[in-house]
């Protein structure tokens, strides 16, 4: 009777817990899983996306170092934008999240300030640093430019040539804020405690930082470096929007690329083994840096 | 319908006319500036809608066998009209998407490449619209020297380069040499007057292209034009409505043919341009033979009329614009158009979308001067080879010099 009882039990409580599982795992297999098994099979074809699709083996993968090919140069845009302005980034949120954690005056403020262009779009800090950089009237640094250095000529910063230096100090005010934030977090959760008994054994600020900060937050700061090289191998919409929907071999990175293969040049198969790539990619990049970084984990 | 610069109100008006005429016929139209988005999956389940006028690849749609042939609707009495449908038509429109004898797309626009000024601001200067390209150059210059950039350009889309490279090719060298780019002819991008022209566009581009161009979207470099920072802007004849709510008052806008370049043999009355804003109608869909019934109502001379007053621009019919009250901009621009012996245009980029990405990237290094016009036209002729090359490409038949009938 109680066996019964109980196995009627958790029959209902399997039948409960599938019943809240099976609408969400649903959804995810039909929007996610299965548009990516598809993905998978159709970079394996030649399709222009009207027609139907002509198995064509790995010639799209192969295609990608072919003589000419636009991918390589995407690829090393793509490396650019990671480390570039990586640099800068984590350099600058680290130094911003330990100065705002050494409580220096206005710490409220610098917070807010450093955070606020990651609540704005992407696509909107973009419209902003094209009006920034643009060489007609309205640009900012054009204008400050003649002033100040008394240039006649407005320099193009947009152009296809001069766009990705033109990116880094745009991805750096956008994103340094989220990391500084991150960062933040991590060193408030350090116990003060730490760093009176170094203080009182005569550690000064630069020995505080790397010998108990750094270490004690270095979870947190794998994680931020994990973010920026994913970020650096998606970099899309600000070229998009600084190239006006027109990307060129000087510009593309590898989602650009993928974009206007599949959009504009109807060569779905093509783009879609981009997409294929830069999940691999992002997959292996994730996994490697992850255990290049670890360390042993510090508990407290 | 694609929503775009001229609207879908002239279309609607069209249909409810159609259908006032037609009892039985209902017409369901819509307009989206994104309408390519929304066509693809229809087609794709083979439910495309009668008639679209979009942006997709129609060559790849042609070779596909998804349009549906026009000819048997062209060759029928025009609607209004003693000729026939394609008789009534400006010669040469059906050119550009006629596929082993058959053709699969009907344009309600005509659009030529011009060079775009202000009179008053000419006037004021004492500045002459040039026909010939010394005469151009030499304005060029005095328009500098008057603190002004001699030419606004799209720099973001160096693609809007590419018709003033061509028209002045076509003003080099006669049709039969120029038709032989568009024939794939190996070597033909080789040709010593390909590369002068190459050189005449660089020495533009970095003599008197406006500083910072590259760096501008084709609205701003526009807008500067509007605003007189720069003296002339090349574009086609959808300037006028693409920028009015810019223009300011006073502004008297007019246009000159790319003028001709003094020893070349080409034709100097000839136009780029043709016509654009094209129509399909789908082979799958389930009306295709009152589409077209509807499509030749769509572009009969009055319809025609209709759009070239609504919208102040052209319609490739024939007279639609004889007895049409059109503003002085495009009458400037029917000028150059009456004064034309033939319409062409370039089909390469719409056939062989890499191979317009290329050209975009090199366009865009030789007007800065980073390329020398010899190394463009090997640029050129080594993308072409790719294309010709590669066998799963679809290539027309070689066309020579399209009839002008």
């Amino acid at each position: 009777m109680t066996t019964g009882l109980s196995k009627r039990n958790s029959r209902a409580q399997a039948w409960f817990v599938f019943s809240f599982l099976a609408p969400p795992v649903a959804l995810y297999a039909l929007f996610v899983l299965l548009p990516t098994i598809n993905a998978f099979r159709y970079s394996l074809t030649r399709w222009d996306g009207l027609s139907d699709p002509v198995y064509v083996g790995m010639r799209n993968f192969r295609s990608f170092l072919a003589p000419g090919s636009d991918f390589i140069p995407a690829i090393q845009h793509n490396l650019f934008l990671m480390l570039v302005p990586g640099v800068f980034i984590l350099s600058l949120a680290l130094m911003f999240a330990n100065m705002i954690h050494q409580r220096i005056k206005g710490a409220k403020v610098f917070r807010i300030a450093f955070f606020f262009p990651n609540i704005i779009s992407s696509v909107a800090v973009a419209l902003l640093w094209m009006l920034i950089y643009s060489p007609t009237k309205v640009g900012l640094l054009n204008h400050f430019a003649a002033i100040w250095f008394h240039r006649t000529q407005p320099v193009p910063y947009t152009e296809s040539s001069r766009l990705l230096t033109s990116l880094v100090p745009m991805t750096v005010w956008s994103a340094t804020g989220f990391y500084m934030v991150l960062f933040l977090a991590a060193m408030e959760n350090i116990p003060e405690t730490y760093y009176e008994a170094a203080r009182l054994d005569g550690a000064g600020p630069t020995t505080l930082f790397f010998r108990i900060t750094m270490p004690m937050m270095w979870e947190v700061f794998t994680t931020g470096v994990i973010f920026l090289i994913i970020g650096g191998l998606k970099y899309f919409d600000a070229i998009w929007v600084l190239e006006n929907g027109r990307p060129k071999t000087a510009t593309h990175t590898m989602s650009t690329l993928m974009y206007s293969r599949v959009f504009e040049q109807y060569n779905i198969g093509y783009g879609t083994a981009i997409a294929v790539l830069l999940f691999l990619l992002v997959l292996i990049v994730t996994v490697v840096s992850r255990r290049l970084l670890q360390r042993e984990a510090l508990e407290y | 319908m694609f929503e775009g610069g001229y609207g879908i109100d002239w279309h609607k008006g069209v249909a409810r006319e159609y259908e006032k005429s037609h009892p039985g016929i209902h017409i369901n139209l819509w307009g989206d500036p994104r309408v390519d988005e929304k066509l693809k999956p229809r087609i794709l389940r083979h439910n495309p809608p009668e008639i679209a006028n979009c942006t997709l690849p129609a060559w790849k749609l042609i070779v596909a066998n998804k349009l549906y042939p026009l000819d048997e609707a062209l060759d029928s009495p025009a609607v209004g009209q003693q000729i026939t449908w394609r008789a009534s038509l400006t010669p040469g429109v059906l050119a550009e998407y006629t596929y082993l004898g058959h053709s699969y797309a009907m344009p309600t626009n005509l659009n030529a490449w011009v060079c775009w000024y202000d009179q008053k601001q000419f006037r004021e200067h004492g500045w002459k619209a040039p026909t010939t390209w010394s005469e151009f150059t030499a304005l060029c210059e005095q328009v500098k020297k008057a603190g002004v950039a001699p030419l606004a350009f799209q720099g973001k889309y160096p693609d809007y380069a590419w018709p003033i490279l061509l028209s002045t090719y076509q003003r080099l060298v006669p049709f039969d040499r120029w038709y032989k780019i568009q024939d794939l002819e190996p070597g033909a991008f080789l040709d010593p007057e390909f590369i002068h022209a190459a050189k005449l566009l660089q020495e533009l581009g970095v003599n008197y292209f406006q500083k910072g161009c590259a760096g501008m979207s084709h609205t701003e470099s526009q807008m500067e034009w509007a605003n007189g920072r720069a003296a002339m802007v090349f574009c086609g004849l959808w300037l006028k409505n693409e920028m009015k709510n810019a223009i300011p008052p006073g502004f008297e806008m007019s246009c000159f043919a790319v003028p001709a370049v003094e020893g070349g043999k080409g034709d100097p009355n000839a136009v780029y341009g043709g016509g654009q804003e094209n129509c399909y109608v789908f082979r799958e869909s389930k009306h295709p033979k009152e589409a077209l019934e509807f499509l030749k109502y769509m572009e009969s001379l009055q319809s025609a009329r209709t759009y070239c007053q609504k919208l102040d621009t052209l319609a490739p019919v024939q007279h639609c614009i004889d007895g049409v009250a059109v503003s002085p901009a495009l009458q400037s621009a029917v000028v150059v158009m009456n004064r034309s012996t033939r319409i062409y245009s370039d089909h390469l980029t719409g056939l062989f979308l890499q191979f317009k990405t290329v050209t975009q990237d090199n366009l865009s290094d030789l007007i800065a001067g980073k390329i020398t016009p010899e190394e463009f036209a090997k640029h050129l002729d080594a993308a072409i080879a790719r294309v010709r090359k590669d066998p799963e490409i679809y290539k027309p038949a070689p066309m020579g010099v399209p009839p002008l009938k």
